[in-house]
Formats: structure tokens, sequence, C-alpha cells
């Protein structure tokens, strides 16, 4: 089975364990990821102002890149995710700033291509990564954080319930592992203002760490590159203003399925881990 | 222009921007109660909109609230009106950033984080901040 795959930008920099973790996790179920032959940066956070056509030039390339391959196209990062899904949605809502975009550049897009999480592959083809699990997690305790770019809107991008998804739980037990209550679970982690207002993503990473906690997990497991550093690199600065705060590592849901599916250490990314992993997955026998 | 004037097309634009009517919102406040940065912002959500519905330019532009939000759209998913807010406040960063008032310098980032920080977060900051 050959998948066509975006990875986006930040896969191939500082997100690269997402990327090598879920190319060895898809290897593993006997499936390819298919890099488009070309492809050009998202975007990144879509934007929100109706008048905006500009930003929707390289979402329509992106996307008539892959419908030149496959019907679908998946894609990790929730950022990409989310930009390409709802480019995807006006560009098929709204036939006429199809066109108009369609009109000024070399390629054409119909508007028919498919934007996937690999968390809504996993969903379809549960069968099939049980039957190629080979380590027991032993229901290490998980907390699934999905932060907003994979909910919100929910009328565009269809994924889960926006206040109270499952799609992530489902698959962290599917795999093994035991998902923790996480009540704070679709709260935002600061997103970009860790550029400019740090101090905000500081306090409200630290609320969703602390809910995590509280609620028994181990560790924390995300899908989305900005989350995962928020959350990783902010424990550190988090550190010097509550004194009493322990550290709790973060995990790619990429490569907590790569462990449960047997790939071999080099290609899990975890030295990339701010928070050292270690530790838990040794506790585990995971490592 | 006559101030007057001048404040009714402000309010015009921001709904022409954002493709929103200003009208529906009937202030229930629920936007700001779970709103994760309300308490980081001097004028919070709920307010910036009533600013917006009284065509107070000068208020709405001095709100620090559209520069702390991350465009979560937890408010955009529970508005019992259905007001999208976060296109609202894109649409007064996007009046600020047209009118070529950003509000970060690329400069003034200290250079440790900028090579730490993945370029998604880097891009999003600059999407949203500068012009
Ligand atoms: S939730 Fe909606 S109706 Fe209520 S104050 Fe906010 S924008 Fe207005
Ligand atoms: S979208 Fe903006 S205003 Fe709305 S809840 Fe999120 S941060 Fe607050």
């Amino acid at each position: 089975m050959k998948l066509s795959y975006y990875p986006g930008c930040t896969l191939y920099t500082k997100a690269k364990p997402l990327n090598t973790s879920l190319h060895a996790s898809f290897r593993a179920i006997g499936a390819e990821l298919n890099e488009l032959a070309h492809w050009y940066c998202c975007g990144t956070t879509f934007t929100l102002a109706r008048d905006n056509r500009m930003s929707l030039i390289a979402p329509l390339r992106i996307l008539a890149k892959a419908q030149g391959e496959d019907s679908m196209v998946l894609v990790p990062c929730s950022i990409c995710y989310n930009t390409l899904k709802r480019a995807n949605y006006i560009l098929k809502q709204d036939p006429e700033v199809l066109d108009i975009i369609n009109e000024h550049l070399e390629e054409s897009y119909d508007g028919n291509e498919k934007v996937v999480h690999p968390l809504e592959f996993f969903r379809d083809n549960k069968e099939l990564i049980k039957s190629k699990l080979k380590k027991n997690l032993n229901g290490i305790k998980l907390a699934c954080y999905y932060g907003c770019l994979l909910l919100r809107p929910q009328k565009e991008l269809q994924f889960d319930d926006p206040e109270s998804p499952t799609i992530f739980e489902a698959f962290v037990n599917l795999i093994g592992a035991t998902p923790v209550d996480f009540p704070l679970k679709v709260e935002c982690c600061g997103s970009y203002l860790v550029v400019n207002s740090p101090d905000a993503a500081i306090e409200v990473v630290y609320k969703l760490l602390r809910n995590a906690q509280g609620n028994g997990a181990e560790a924390i497991v995300t899908s989305c590159p900005l989350c995962y550093y928020n959350l990783d690199a902010l424990q550190n600065k988090i550190k010097k203003v509550h004194a009493e705060f322990k550290e709790i590592p973060i995990f790619y849901f990429s490569q907590i399925l790569a462990i449960a599916l047997g790939v071999e250490e080099k290609n899990l990314g975890l030295e990339q881990n701010k928070v050292s992993p270690v530790n838990i997955l040794r506790e585990y026998n995971l490592l | 222009m006559n101030k007057i004037l001048e404040e009714k097309d402000f309010t015009r634009r921001i709904e022409e921007i954002s493709d929103q009517k200003i009208s529906d919102c009937y202030q229930c406040g629920r936007c700001t109660a779970g709103c994760p940065f309300a308490k980081f912002m001097d004028v919070p959500p709920n307010m910036v909109i009533r600013f917006i519905q009284l065509q107070l330019k000068d208020e709405v532009l001095a709100a620090s609230g559209p520069w702390f939000c991350a465009a979560c759209l937890v408010c955009q998913t529970r508005c019992p009106r259905g007001v999208d807010i976060p296109r609202l406040m894109e649409a007064v960063r996007v009046f600020h950033l047209r009118a070529k008032q950003g509000v970060i310098d690329v400069n003034n980032i200290d250079k440790e984080f900028m090579l730490d920080a993945p370029p998604l977060a880097l891009m999003s900051a600059f999407s949203k901040y500068t012009y």
C-alpha cells in the first residue's frame, strides 16, 4: 500500500522525530509513505481574514500536486492539516474563489482532494494496526492532548467532537496504553504566543501539564509540533516559576505507535525530547 | 473625515474583513468565560466586540485583546449566536497591520529562542504580528 504524504517544513527540521517515527510505523504495518514530488510550505496558521485570497494559493498548489498522485493525502502536522483542510473547504464551497485562483496558476485544482490525518487513517484501519503490534505497552498511562487545530472549526474539519473528542484515546487504547481522563485536552497550548507573550504560554502550559499529572498521566501524547514544543520546551521555564513542578515527558503519537510496533530505537527520535522519556520507557520495559 | 463617519466606517471595515455581522453578538460573555487568554487581556473578547458594535475605533485599536488571541477557536465553537470571534480578532489585527503597525520586530527576538523554536512557531507569529 502506497499513501500520498505531505510532511510540511517542520517535520524536516524541528519535528524530525514525528517524520521518522511515522515513516517507520507505516513501514511496520506494510505501507509506504509516498512524499509528494515537490511541495511547499502550507503558509502556517490559516488566515481568518475573509478578504485574503493570497493565503489560499500555497494550499491550492499543494492540493493540486496531491491530486495528481492520489485522491487523498496524509498530513500529520496539526497546523498543516488545519490549513490545508480549511483552504480545501473554501475551494470546494466557493467555486468563484477556486476559479479566480486557478486562473492565476499553472496548476489547476478541482477541489476534490481529501486531506487525512494519520489518526483518522488508524481509526479506519484498526485491525491492520492490531495485527502488527509487537511490544506490549503494559498500559502506560498517557494523556491525549488534542489542542486546537485538529478539532476546530468542526464544521470544516469534521475530525471529531470539538469539546469531547475520543479518536486519540481510542488509538492509544488500541496500541495497548491507557488513556487517562484529561479535561483540558482541547484547550490551547499558547500556540504562537510563545514568540511574543511567553508568560501567557508558560502559564497555560503549566495548567495543562498539572491537569494531566493530576489525573495520573505518566506522559502526554500529541500530534502538533507547536504543541509539542510548548509542552516540552517550556517545562524548564515553568520550573523556575513553580518550584514544586515535576517534569513530564511528551511524545508524538507516532513515537508511541512506533514503540508498540517494535520499531528500532534509532528511528524513534527520542533524543530530541527535551524532557527525557527514557526513565518512564525503561520502567515499562520499552527500551 | 468627520470622526463619526470614520468610526462607522471602521466598524463596517471590520465586518467586511471578518465577514461577520457585529450586531449578532448579544453580549452573553461566553466567549470571554472560556478564553484561555482573557486574563492576560486588558479588554477581553466580548468587550472588544462591544467596542466594535459601539464604533469605538480608538478603544478597539488600543486594546491588547486581539494580540493575546491565539486563534484557538474555543469561543467560536461555543458562541450561542454563531459569531466567529477569532475572525473579528483577526480583522482588528489585520486592520493594524495593513496600516503598517506591526507589533513585533524580528530583530528583537531572542536569537537562542529563534534557533530552538520550530519554524512554524515563528511563521505563525510573523503572520499574525507583522506586515
Ligand atoms: S459568546 Fe457570542 S454572543 Fe456571547 S458575547 Fe461572545 S460573541 Fe457575543
Ligand atoms: S480564539 Fe482567541 S478570543 Fe477566542 S477563545 Fe481562543 S484565544 Fe480567546
